[in-house]
């Protein structure tokens, strides 16, 4: 009995050699697939339509050079993380990564991108062309606008006010130029219509904690003259102006939906997409849902221009998409011809085609592209004068921070004078870290 | 004789394919779970200086003067403890009234296992959408019955919101707990039943002195898993509010996953970790205790 057992686990003709062998052809296969083809890059981008216009291009080089780019998409937040796991444990997986700028300092800061300078060198320029918004540029460079070039921008994207012409016309009231204005028409909206019946609000913002909140309220801190940091470093969102800044975004919430402090981009577009809020800071790529009948009420309705100011000239934020290469990418010469191919003025135009936002001037002036897309003056505007987000390593856990305790005050939990005193002393800790 | 050597050798050969066999798995335990494991206790007991990594309780004494991991930590607790509360006596009567024989009993006992089988990221997103104060399907339900839902704005109010992830949790949860008891109600004998009830004893009497003791079990189990789950909540408050509005939901797993994977902070969110870890098995080992001392009085 026993021995029967025996020959049916491990029969006698049976002997070790055939499991080693078996190990061993599954590990050759292992390790075949590792076959380091050189005609081959990897690029990480982001899913949704910053990646899109950059995934077609991908395609469209293959197709062109026979260099076959393997393209990794990751939604928003796992792209970061993956790129930042990626750089920190040196595996050199990726040879091209799209990342967002205010990520930028910290990759750069870390060295964890290759210097493209001695790149374009070999390939006989000096230093990106003159066609490049300045602005995008300066992003690309750590510290900002004068050191080492690490990227190329890609994503020409900044903030536009988004309003209800239709709306504006109808009431009789003026452009919005100034945030004092921006109120009293959002006010004058919202009594107007609900008193015809029509369940419209004023104006809708994202307050959500995080990255929304702060930048639906950068524009009017900047404008009402807020600084978040002194000459020395240290935060002063709790002035004068930062506090007023604050105090203003909870009247604007007054004449927003319900509940906006959780809204997200999504919220946001809802709102206005239904014909249901009257204005709102938004970006470039919600421009084109307006004209797509399957999505849009207000088709028509809408139109796009430069912020508002206070004190100050209104400034958008600014916030492109751009391309690096990694340090330790093995395939950093073919990462940088595929680089230079997709930023070039002929790729940027069929991306632009594609409703990509470029970062080229020589895009945005294109009569034929401003007649399929008419808020290209008022985004390369924007864009000219726009401001990037502090150029620090530690924005994200700045940001967090800040976003808490704006999102607290748009919700009721905290005066606009705490919830300021405690966001500055939160960001004094993240710096003293340091 | 000969066949002894020859039963020695095969079991020799035996073992070594044995070995062959346990090997790959031995190592898949060694690198997956020992090695992170010594390896997250190494980081969460160094700090980045200027000179390379340096070792210290840096990361653990940081904890005490960081008003987010405190805030995060009592929302935590108060997630548990309502959470807990309500899928237990939700649970505890559900497999009550299911266990007696009541019609269709079997179509209910289905149904209300549902939840429990929807992944936690599909309830966060389905009850985003049917909290949304404007287009959501709870405000439009209220507003039919002629409720004034101006202010109840749910996941985006600080007074509603923890409440509203608590009451999801419930909704997804109790399922379970329901599950657990009902099996370990099916699961007593009727003879102590039978013997209450020749020796005159009430309805009350019989759950608290037949029901309950021998229930004990099931009623440990639940309560174990249930209260270790909800101290390392994260999928459906992720999706529901990411921990706001502000800071008004944000858990402590929520704040760690923030720390390591937001800020690169891997010190310090491995020692977030190790407490949650610590106050976990502190709080499963005083349930067993107090239920088996229990035991021993009863």
């Amino acid at each position: 009995m026993n021995g029967h057992v025996h020959t049916l686990l491990c029969p006698n003709n049976m002997n070790l050699t055939k499991p080693i062998v078996i190990i061993a052809v599954l590990l050759l296969l292992i390790s075949g697939c590792r076959n380091n083809s050189k005609r081959q890059i990897r690029l990480a981008v982001n899913v949704g339509v910053e990646g899109e216009a950059l995934k077609q291009a991908a395609l469209d080089y293959e197709a062109q050079t026979g260099i076959h780019v393997n393209i990794a998409a990751f939604p928003y937040a796992n792209l970061f993380e993956k790129e930042q796991l990626d750089f920190n444990a040196r595996t050199g997986a990726y040879d091209l990564v799209m990342l967002d700028d205010p990520w930028f300092p910290r990759f750069a800061a870390k060295q964890f991108l290759a210097d493209l300078t001695p790149l374009l060198q070999k390939r006989g320029q000096n230093q990106p062309d003159s066609d490049f918004v300045a602005n995008s540029i300066a992003l690309c460079r750590h510290p900002y606008q004068t050191g080492t070039l690490f990227a190329l921008p890609y994503v020409g994207n900044s903030q536009l006010f988004f309003y209800r012409k239709d709306l504006f016309e109808k009431h009789k009231l003026p452009e919005p130029s100034k945030w004092d204005d921006v109120l009293s028409s959002a006010k004058k909206i919202q009594e107007a219509e609900n008193a015809a019946g029509n369940k419209i609000y004023g104006y809708v913002m994202r307050a959500a904690q995080g990255n929304a909140a702060v930048a639906d309220f950068m524009p009017i801190f900047w404008a009402f003259g807020g600084e978040m940091f002194d000459s020395n470093g240290r935060p002063t969102v709790n002035s004068r102006e930062g506090v007023e800044a604050l105090k203003f975004m909870l009247e604007l919430g007054k004449v927003s939906p319900p509940g906006y402090a959780s809204f997200n981009a999504d919220e946001v577009g809802a709102h206005l997409l239904q014909g249901t809020a009257a204005m709102s800071i938004n970006w470039p790529a919600w421009i084109s849902p307006f004209d797509d009948p399957a999505k849009s009420k207000v088709i028509g309705k809408m139109a796009f221009t430069v912020l508002p100011g206070a004190q100050k000239p209104g400034q958008a934020e600014i916030g492109n998409w751009l391309i690096a290469i990694p340090k330790d990418s093995k395939n950093v010469d073919a990462a940088m011809d595929f680089l230079i191919w997709a930023t070039s003025a002929e790729q940027m135009r069929l991306s632009a085609q594609r409703g990509n936002p470029p970062t080229r001037i020589s895009i945005f002036k294109d009569a034929e592209l401003i007649s399929k897309y008419p808020a290209y003056p008022a985004q390369l505007h924007s864009l000219e004068t726009s401001r990037p987000r502090p150029r620090t390593a530690q924005w994200n856990e700045i940001e967090n921070a800040f976003g808490i305790f704006l999102s607290k005050a748009n919700s009721g939990e905290l005066t606009a004078e705490d919830a300021m005193n405690q966001a500055n002393a939160e960001i004094d800790k993240i710096i003293q870290r340091q | 004789m000969q066949k002894l050597t020859r039963s020695f050798n095969a079991s020799s050969r035996d073992l070594l394919f044995a070995t062959l066999l346990v090997t790959p798995a031995l190592a898949v335990l060694v690198s997956l779970s020992i090695y992170p494991l010594l390896y997250s206790i190494q980081i969460a007991l160094q700090t980045d200086g200027p000179a390379g990594p340096t070792w210290s309780f840096a990361n653990f004494s940081r904890l005490a003067g960081d008003n987010f991991f405190l805030a995060a930590m009592a929302h935590t607790f108060i997630y548990s403890a309502f959470a807990l509360t309500f899928e237990f006596v939700l649970g505890f009567a559900l497999a009550l009234i299911l266990n007696s024989t009541i019609r269709g009993q079997r179509v209910f006992r289905a149904a209300f296992l549902i939840p429990m089988m929807i992944p936690p990221v599909v309830v966060g997103v389905v009850w985003r959408l049917m909290l949304n104060p404007n287009f959501g399907a709870v405000n439009g339900v209220l507003r039919q019955l002629g409720i004034n839902t101006e202010q109840l704005t749910w996941t985006a109010s600080p007074r509603l919101a923890l409440a509203a992830v608590i009451a999801v949790d419930v909704w997804q949860w109790t399922p379970f707990v329901f599950l657990v008891l009902l099996a370990g109600l099916q699961a007593i004998p009727q003879e102590p039943y039978e013997a209450a009830r020749v020796d005159g004893s009430n309805a009350w009497q019989t759950f608290r002195h037949v029901t309950l003791p021998l229930l004990k079990p099931a009623i440990l189990i639940v309560l174990l898993l249930r209260t270790m789950d909800l101290l390392r909540v994260f999928d459906q408050i992720f999706i529901l509010t990411e921990g706001g509005p502000g800071f008004a939901t944000e858990t402590v797993s929520l704040y760690i996953y923030r720390a390591a994977f937001r800020f690169s902070d891997f010190g310090y969110a491995a020692a977030m970790s190790f407490v949650l870890l610590i106050i976990t098995n502190l709080i499963s080992a005083i349930y067993i205790r107090l239920l088996q001392s229990r035991e021993g009085v009863a």
